[in-house]
């Protein structure tokens, strides 16, 4: 800035300087005149008059002084802007265009930037990975505490190895109301391996993570924020956490995330005990996170940590499950990204394509515009400006159009990014987590000077064959035949958007509509999960469940009702298949993967809707008889015991002898999420007294009741009973619409792309079709004269727009097929080369390229014979 | 002789047309010549070289006052003269300019191509 400052003065300066020294010639002039006998009154004029125009001479020395090229840019501006208020339709039309481009690009980049791009809130963040075993328990690699405890003798290849737990919710007491709250447990060096340090207050210590060590925890930002209004005193300050009184020792940075990339409000340690048996510690799950060694790449490490991987594998994986299990050592980026980077990639793929098609557009205008001034540009060129000074032009009008529909898109991207925000459930793709900042500006910055070269380039080369004045009256062929090739990308790019989104919304009608094997209208769940400390024992949850059933058939108009430990679309539990015994058969296969488990009280298959396909189901005099009943889904029914009845049949399920009878079968329910196919499951009865039920309990109400009002009075039971225990009351219907919302939301922001994309195409096809029957109306006119028909005529120009239109089909169809190969793992229940998705596709196209043939085919079969060929 | 187009300065837009042929190459060689010329018997200002240009061709030579300066100017960027404010003998202010060696050596470059061009062309009006 301060430079700019002393240019103006130095400006200033030297134009004073110039004056003076004419001035000074104007005064020896005059003396000399006076000298040789001039009148002194006469002199004075007379030296300005043989001096000539003082300011026209001021302005050439100027001239000289100012660099000429950037004297010459400012022209080309100034000339380019004069250009652009006369025209102000193409303007604004060509100005919005890119505004769309670049705020369709920038308002995504804003999105997938902190996941594809944006280095992670830790420090080096190159060095840290995640390690596990990967298998049929989980979708991502995962760990267990006693291969954790092996593997941090693993020196070679890690500086450090960390573990985590799942996040769990937790109940922290803010005065009199609970406030239901994500925990997580961490080992010690968590933070320390990710090289992260507290803004306040200190980390865990060793002790602190010692495995009866007294309860401390981190908080994070938000909450401190929220919660204790930023209060520095809030260090050391005891709260009560799950009916626990733990002592606040530090605060977490402010964009700091779990490495799984979970949000955090409070870390505890995790206090893993090595000295428990080793058979407990290997059936405790963790999530574990390395620093490599530097100079380690990944796949060293992987060399490296294999022998104790193999060993660990051998004590801790049943042999039934050792073949399914591998190894996985992969950065923490991609671990973080696993579920979301083929989204990212596609809504950016989708958001570029919308730049491109906006260019072209534009790209288009352009050279329509070019065309219209064309004899200007001959007449330049012919009195001698350069080529190299018409290009320079034509890229300084590109630019000019680049930077105003740049500003404009930074302010579309800000406006969409917010409609995103309103559009998407919190959490889907890291959206709450978009900014524009300047990375994203710089983005917007570089895309917009991309977009103008790209756009600019046509008008450019054009001027450049114009640039002779024989082009005068020859450049029309070439000149349409480029725009043609545009129009042919045009409809190419915009198929390939259109296709990828009838995909995505042909597979989320597939989502929306699939039978999931269980009903979910007037389904109305309630879950809770009893505290840790007031239901420590068994007898203690036993008791509220007793409660809540008893509560909940109070609740007026609660038709069937039923409790659970978790409800479709999601499994529960989880144990090996090959664990399961049937009486007087020999073992089950190995390798059969997991099987799905469920503790469901006797009203469960009525209220959920799940048709009995054989025997019956569980019913309260079995569960008052303390008997324990077993019911299985048709899936792991046929896999056991293919097309034999396994009624009464007895089956041992945990490996202690204890055998139960199978009393029944279910149709399949959906159970391995909305996007698999129902795997085995069996449900187990839940009894009065029981030695083992998962704490997290799900109520199930099939009622007629308005859902509102029914949420009112569940909340009123659950607040009679227990008032510190949080509920989640929801209709099942809502819940699985959240589990749809990343597709839907994938789904609808594609087809908007596509949408407009098309209009694009189609704005383009209609401007060269237009173009294209103004300059040969003297054409038509001839023809007709001589006898065409009007309805030859419309089908002549019809037929010239098919060609191009094919041709852009075809392009678009080979490019839809190499690329929606890649959208695979986005697509339920359709396949990437889905047929009625791409001819629903070529539809919406032909039937829009026909639209914008319309209105200029009629315009040229409408031409008066007689006045166009009067018009020259 | 072949003047061409491309090396026509005319930056102006259609609308602001009109040849100048001031401003064209060959006149500001001759001019910028001269000038070299005039200086080459020692510093002076911008009038004392139209009136020594005025004086020596005998007044065949008239250099328009104002066109002078932009060469001048122009001249100084290029490095050819030197330009300094001093005091005239009569107490004025006035800006001095002095060759450069530079300017020095174009000068007896376009010495030589013009006595060569001129011969050549004397020759060819003397054969006709």
């Amino acid at each position: 800035m301060n430079s700019l400052f002393a240019w103006a003065r130095r400006r200033r300066d030297s134009d004073a300087e110039w004056r003076e020294e004419i001035e000074s010639h104007l005064a020896l002039r005059e003396e000399w005149n006076a000298a040789h006998g001039v009148e002194p009154e006469d002199a004075r004029n007379l030296a300005r008059r043989q001096f000539g125009n003082t300011l026209a001479t001021l302005e050439e020395v100027r001239a000289v002084h100012i660099n000429p090229w950037i004297d010459g840019v400012l022209q080309d501006a100034k000339y380019a802007l004069r250009g652009f208020r006369k025209t102000p339709s193409f303007s604004i039309i060509a100005i919005a265009t890119i505004a769309i481009g670049i705020g369709a690009s920038t308002a995504i980049f804003s999105v997938v930037d902190p996941l594809l791009f944006r280095s992670l809130p830790y420090a080096q963040d190159e060095q840290l990975v995640s390690v596990g075993y990967f298998g049929p328990v989980d979708d991502q690699e995962f760990n267990v505490v006693s291969s954790y405890f092996d593997w941090q003798r693993a020196h070679a290849p890690f500086q450090a190895l960390t573990a985590m737990r799942p996040s769990s919710p937790c109940d922290l007491m803010v005065g009199e109301t609970p406030l239901r709250l994500t925990c997580y447990s961490a080992a010690g060096n968590l933070l320390g391996t990710l090289g992260v340090t507290p803004i306040l207050g200190s980390n865990f210590t060793a002790e602190d993570d010692l495995p009866r060590a007294p309860t401390v925890v981190l908080i994070s930002y938000e909450l401190w924020r929220s919660t204790f209004g930023s209060d520095p005193k809030v260090i050391g300050r005891k709260v009560s956490l799950d009916e626990e009184w733990v002592r606040i020792i530090g605060v977490l940075p402010k964009d700091f995330i779990m490495p799984e990339r979970g949000q955090v409000d409070i870390l505890r340690p995790a206090r893993l005990d090595a000295s428990l048996p080793r058979n407990a510690n290997s059936s405790s799950f963790l999530r574990t996170f390395a620093r490599l060694r530097s100079g380690v790449s990944i796949e060293q490490a992987r060399g490296l940590l294999r022998p104790y991987f193999d060993e660990s594998t051998r004590l801790d994986v049943p042999a039934s499950l050792r073949s399914e299990v591998r190894m996985v050592i992969r950065s923490l980026r991609d671990r973080q990204i696993h579920d979301v980077r083929l989204q990212s990639w596609t809504l950016m793929g989708a958001a570029i394509a919308l730049l491109l098609l906006a260019c072209t557009n534009v790209a288009n205008l352009l050279l329509a515009r070019a065309s219209a001034r064309r004899n200007e540009l001959a007449m330049r060129a012919a009195i001698g400006a350069s080529r190299g000074r018409l290009i320079r032009q034509a890229f300084t009008e590109s630019l000019i159009l680049g930077a105003l529909g740049g500003a404009a898109g930074c302010a579309a991207a800000w406006g969409l990014l917010h409609v995103l925000l309103r559009l998407a459930p919190p959490g889907t793709l890291g959206l709450d987590q978009a900014r524009i900042d300047v990375r994203v500006l710089v983005f917007a910055l570089i895309a917009t000077l991309l977009a103008a070269l790209l756009f600019g380039m046509a008008p450019a080369a054009e001027r450049v064959r114009s640039g002779a004045l024989a082009s005068w009256h020859t450049a029309g062929a070439t000149r349409t035949l480029f725009r043609k090739i545009l129009v042919a990308g045009q409809v190419a790019i915009s198929l390939i958007l259109l296709t990828g989104a009838s995909l995505l919304l042909r597979s989320l009608w597939e989502l929306q509509n699939r039978a999931l094997g269980f009903q979910t209208e007037h389904v109305v769940t309630a879950s809770f999960t009893p505290g840790n400390r007031r239901y420590q024992s068994v007898a203690a949850q036993i008791e509220l469940f007793r409660q809540v059933e008893e509560s909940m058939r109070r609740i007026p108009g609660s038709g069937s009702f039923a409790l659970s430990d978790t409800i479709p679309p999601r499994g529960g539990y989880t144990r090996p298949y090959s664990n399961l015994r049937i009486a007087g058969r020999p073992p089950l296969a190995e390798n059969g993967g997991l099987v799905l488990c469920r503790w469901v009280t006797p009203g469960y298959f009525q209220t959920m809707g799940i048709p009995i396909v054989a025997g019956r189901a569980f019913t309260e005099e079995e569960r008052a008889a303390g008997e324990s009943p077993v019911i299985l889904s048709a899936a792991l029914a046929h896999r056991i015991f293919g097309d034999e009845n396994p009624v009464s049949r007895l089956i041992e399920l945990d490996g202690n002898d204890h055998w139960s009878q199978i009393v029944g079968v279910t149709a399949d329910a959906t159970n391995s999420g909305l996007t698999e196919p129902p795997g085995p499951e069996y449900y187990r009865l839940r009894m009065r007294t029981a030695p083992f039920l998962p704490r997290s309990t799900v109520a199930v109400f099939r009622t007629p009741v308005d859902p509102a009002t029914f949420n009112h009075w569940i909340r009123r039971q659950f607040a009679a009973l227990d008032p510190a225990l949080p509920v989640t009351v929801q209709s099942l219907d809502e819940h699985l619409q959240e589990l749809r919302s990343l597709p839907r939301f994938m789904a609808s922001l594609v087809a908007a792309f596509a949408g407009i994309g098309t209009l694009l195409a189609a704005v383009g096809l209609f401007g060269v079709l237009s173009f294209l029957v103004s300059q040969r109306t003297q054409e038509i006119g001839v023809r007709m004269a001589v006898g065409a028909t009007p309805a030859r005529i419309a089908l002549q120009v019809q037929r010239q727009a098919g060609f191009w239109v094919v041709a852009g089909l075809i392009g678009g169809l080979a490019g839809s097929l190499a690329l929606t190969r890649t959208m695979r793992g986005l697509l339920y229940g359709i396949s990437p080369v889905d047929f009625v998705s791409f001819a629903a596709a070529v539809a919406v196209l032909v039937l829009v390229a026909t639209l914008a043939t319309y209105a200029p085919s009629h315009r040229a079969a409408r031409i008066d014979p007689a006045a166009a060929l009067r018009s020259e | 002789m072949e003047i061409s187009l491309d090396t026509l300065p005319l930056d102006d837009y259609p609308s602001e047309l009109g040849l100048d042929m001031k401003r064209t190459d060959q006149l500001q060689g001759a001019l910028e010549m001269v000038i070299l010329k005039t200086l080459q018997s020692g510093a002076k200002h911008g009038f004392d070289i139209a009136l020594h240009v005025q004086t020596v061709s005998d007044g065949l030579l008239r250099v328009e006052e104002g066109s002078l300066y932009p060469a001048l100017h122009r001249m100084e960027r290029q490095k050819l003269i030197d330009g300094e404010w001093r005091v005239t003998p009569n107490g004025r202010r006035a800006r001095y300019y002095a060759l450069t060696d530079e300017g020095r050596e174009r000068l007896a470059q376009a010495e030589l191509s013009w006595t060569t061009v001129s011969q050549g062309i004397q020759r060819l009006l003397n054969f006709a």
